[in-house]
């Protein structure tokens, strides 16, 4: 019997040593999203006894500061609107967005060392803060960005190319984060007889604006058909398949017809190179070239820049949800439908009609992976941590490549042709004087109404620095709507 | 240091560990002051009653020659120290009745390690423990009162009294003594079927009657945990007298299907596993509807996630957010505020138990006795990983006490009780070497 007894002890202290090691990643692996979730109260709880971290840009510029007035803590957005999507809020009644939600633990100090400086700081009685924060954004830019965007609804990105540093991340129409808790009005509301004052906060009224969805991070997390701007992956697609195609020349005649399907082009362009197609977006020699390329390598393309690919059901509705990547920024990669293309999408997909759909904040990566040689750097936004003593809790190490899109030599050629594009094509009004800037333009066909205008694009093409990508609603053609929006932003950053 | 040393000098080791976790409450409630303040005097109380009333038994025990183990004590000293501390952080009021329970429990041991020195005679009363169980477990369903869910009280005004925790002693006794007198006719009753043996009748008899009480449990007392705890422990000592897997086959199997049945069957288990399922870090995308279901475990789970890996210090968590913190979730508000180190140690503690528990069957020298003595063990063990593994989410939440920390009277004497039985079952084996 000693035996069993024996086997019996070996199995309940071995589910005891199993229950420790899960316990350990609980706490340790799971622990800190846990912490950080919205819907925790700590978070709430120990802000209420401390004085919040502030957040700064890349030349300590306060970006988000908490400030004491009459005993009342008060969280400050000096740059408000402008800064509103990015930045996001702290609201009790409707949770944390935005950087102050995804550094949270950074801000409220609530790492192993920051709580035992909180029990020292309660034990004697002392005012507790939390961590600064400085972020790799460009107050200025992203000021640029708003004013920029003012009035119309769209979206801006900008990324160092280099780094992956988010430079500038915009969406309009904002709002203000210092006043989403404030009651606007009082409503009676009558039922069973009995009515009752209902207090509509800010918030109540700007999530109730469907349309403009001033709340949405449209950079980050609005979804748009991409125009002709996909033709620079197009174009990757048929540089890696076929680099020969340098080469050759396509005619444009105004219009192509596949089975039967008639995709008009914006103009007769005649006979056209790579170089020119780009330059004048030629939707012809698009459409052309990837029939010939076929649906795969345009697929591995899309995938190696980062998109998505999504199944769809038989009523034409995605499978499941439009995916989000994590990170510090979370934004849609941007999707592109698995299967089930036919020739005429082929040739729509191609000049980013069909059923493509990206984000602002993707396309600035693309243009980043074009702009670094082919490699999109991991994008990100924190840049160190400091604590109120001066020690450094956390500062970004080296840049890492987050995606290998495409070849050194394709995006020399890529870059070359974006550059064409600007000089003599679509895009020239985001030429700066004295730069060599690339980029391509589109112009978005939708549903509801005039084309999205966009343009991505980066400069100096030698030595790019900056990358953008850029969308405004129902504007037009990007050539001219989105390029000069993209033109003063290059123009402020690199100072010209 | 060889062993009849260490058996002479053990009562030695007993008070110095004694002392030492006397030092341990001390200096939780010197933490608790800091942070709480009040009256010096109520803490010199909490701290000095407790310490020298566990010190008073040792030394006792000393003075009688009482053979048995001695990390036992200690062991559950500094669960109940623990227990008294953090109750006090979460709600003194609870603290100080737990406070007098914890002395009505060291008495209630002391009780037990004389009344029942000579424990032998206990398994000619087997059927009497069986009826008297019974009894228990039905009166709830008729006259209880439900708490967190479970039928399983009842209500004696001044107090709450959970006769399902007393009868799981009952039941220990039971199988003990029925297994040890039909353990040859356990291992080798066999009906044999198409040249497959089998065990038959009288073996299965216990089986299906040990499903049955199980199922009741959890039918008429919507008890998930204490069915759970119950059929586990039966298994472990059916595993213990016969070491047939096709028993433990047989028993898991029924178990099963018990479940699947009751998560078809009821609303409150069908949650309680689909809540199980869900994602640990993904609740922000569950919608508000399902988050709120689930509220109770994401609550401990933020304690435990709260707590690194050294804690937020005694006072310095937010453990109060958790419903029921002082009595099933205690150990997510112990990780909340002590942090991983905190958890880690008193799941070493309940091992520590287990092995002493597990070491005392080994040296005992008649089959009624290692049962007992494995089977009370194998209770504690099922007991407490059964909770910690629950307010974690490793298994579905089953609503039961973690032992000698939970707050509750009925749970605390009834565990003190255990520890006295298996002190006699030691000392009866020590005595005799």
């Amino acid at each position: 019997m000693n035996d069993n007894i024996r086997k019996l002890a070996y199995f309940l202290i071995s589910i005891f040593a199993v229950l420790v090691v899960y316990l350990g990643y609980l706490n340790v692996v799971v622990g800190p999203k846990l912490f950080t979730d919205p819907h925790n109260r700590r978070l709430a709880a120990a802000e209420k006894g401390m004085i919040r971290g502030t957040i700064y840009d890349r030349q300590d510029v306060v970006l988000a500061e908490d400030r004491l007035n009459k005993g009342v803590k008060k969280r400050v957005y000096p740059f408000g609107q402008a800064t509103a999507h990015l930045l996001g809020f702290v609201s009790q009644r409707y949770g944390r967005i935005g950087v102050e939600s995804t550094f949270d633990s950074y801000l409220l100090a609530l790492d192993d060392a920051g709580k035992i400086q909180a029990l020292v700081d309660r034990v004697l009685g002392r005012q507790r803060y939390g961590y600064d924060i400085s972020l790799s954004v460009d107050s200025g830019l992203q000021k640029k960005a708003a004013a920029l965007l003012a009035g119309r609804s769209g979206a801006v990105v900008a990324l160092d190319p280099r780094t992956g540093a988010v430079l500038a991340m915009s969406s309009s129409p904002s709002f203000d984060p210092e006043t989403v808790e404030d009651v606007v009005k009082t409503e009676k509301i009558t039922k069973n007889d009995k009515s009752t004052e209902v207090n509509i906060t800010r918030y109540d009224v700007l999530q109730k604006q469907a349309d403009a969805a001033p709340l949405l991070n449209r950079a980050a997390r609005g979804i748009y058909p991409p125009g002709s701007i996909f033709k620079v992956i197009t174009g990757a697609a048929l540089l890696e398949a076929k680099p020969q195609v340098l080469n050759s020349k396509k005619v444009c005649q105004g219009s192509i017809t596949v089975d039967g399907f008639v995709l008009k082009d914006t103009a007769i362009h005649g006979s056209v190179d790579f170089n020119t197609a780009m330059a004048v977006s030629c939707n012809t020699y698009f459409a052309e070239q990837a029939l010939d390329l076929g649906e795969e390598n345009l697929k591995k393309a899309a995938t190696s820049f980062g998109l998505n690919l999504i199944g769809y059901d038989a009523t034409g509705r995605i499978r499941g949800d439009y995916p989000v990547t994590g990170g510090e920024i979370a934004f849609n990669p941007g999707t592109m439908p698995s299967g089930g293309i036919n020739s005429t999408e082929l040739a729509s997909t191609a000049i980013g009609q069909g059923r493509t759909l990206v984000s602002p904040f993707q396309m600035a990566m693309v243009a980043a992976g074009v702009a670094n040689g082919g490699n999109i750097m991991k994008p990100y936004t924190l840049e160190t941590v400091t604590s109120r003593s001066g020690r450094t809790i956390y500062k970004k190490q080296g840049p890492e490549v987050y995606a290998s899109a495409v070849s050194t030599q394709t995006a020399r050629l890529l870059a070359d042709a974006m550059e064409q594009c600007v000089k003599r094509g679509t895009g020239a009004q985001a030429s700066v004087q004295g730069v060599r800037v690339a980029g391509k333009t589109g112009s978005a066909q939708n549903p509801h109404g005039q084309t999205h205008a966009w343009f991505i694009g980066f400069a100096p093409v030698e030595n790019p620095t900056i990358a953008v990508a850029v969308v405004v609603e129902n504007a037009g053609g990007g050539g001219n709507v989105a390029a000069p929006v993209a033109r003063e932003l290059m123009r402020l950053y690199l100072k010209k | 240091m060889n062993s009849i040393e260490f058996r002479e000098s053990g009562r030695g080791y007993e008070i110095r560990l004694l002392v030492l976790a006397g030092l341990y409450l001390a200096a939780g409630a010197a933490a608790a002051y800091l942070w709480a303040g009040g009256d010096p005097r109520t803490y010199v109380i909490g701290v000095s009653a407790p310490a020298l009333a566990f010190l008073l038994v040792a030394v006792i025990f000393q003075a009688l020659r009482f053979k048995a183990d001695p990390f036992l004590l200690p062991v559950v000293a500094v669960l109940s120290y623990t227990s008294l501390v953090m109750l006090y952080r979460i709600n003194q009021f609870y603290a100080v009745r737990q406070f007098v329970w914890v002395l009505a429990g060291l008495a209630l041991m002391f009780l037990t390690t004389r009344l029942f020195t000579n424990y032998r005679p206990l398994s000619e009363y087997k059927y009497i423990y069986g009826l008297m169980g019974a009894v228990a477990l039905i009166i709830p369903i008729f006259f209880g009162t439900e708490e967190g869910g479970a039928k399983s009280w009842l209500n004696f005004g001044a107090f709450h009294l959970q006769p399902s925790e007393f009868v799981k002693i009952l039941v220990v006794l039971f199988l003990a003594s029925f297994m040890s007198e039909n353990r040859m006719v356990l291992t080798r009753d066999t009906v044999t079927v198409r040249g497959i043996s089998l065990p038959g009748p009288r073996s299965w008899g216990p089986l299906l009657g040990m499903w049955g009480i199980a199922l009741l449990l959890l039918v008429f007392q919507r008890d998930l945990g204490t069915a759970l705890i119950y059929f586990g422990t039966f298994l472990a000592m059916v595993y213990v007298a016969t070491a047939r897997m096709l028993y433990i086959g047989v028993g898991l199997f029924l178990f099963m299907g018990g479940g699947t049945l009751s998560y078809y069957l009821f609303g409150h288990v069908r949650q309680r596993v689909d809540i199980w399922l869900l994602n640990p870090y993904n609740f922000i995308d569950l919608g508000d509807r399902a988050y709120n279901q689930a509220y109770q475990i994401v609550q401990s789970l933020f304690a435990i996630g709260a707590g690194g890996l050294t804690g937020t210090g005694l006072g310095g968590g937010y453990p109060l957010f958790i419903p029921a913190v002082h009595t099933d979730f205690i150990f997510s508000a112990i990780t909340e505020e002590m942090g991983l180190l905190g958890g880690v140690g008193i799941i070493v503690l309940y091992v520590l138990f287990i092995f002493r528990g597990f070491k005392i069957a080994l040296e005992s020298r008649d089959d009624f006795s290692k049962l007992l003595a494995a089977g009370l063990t194998a209770l504690m063990a099922i007991q407490s990983f059964t909770i910690i593994a629950g307010v974690t989410k490793l298994l579905p939440l089953t609503g039961v006490t973690l032992p000698f920390v939970s707050y509750g009277g009925s749970s605390l004497l009834a565990n003190f009780v255990i520890l006295g039985m298996l002190m006699n079952i030691s000392h009866e084996a020590n005595a005799h070497e």
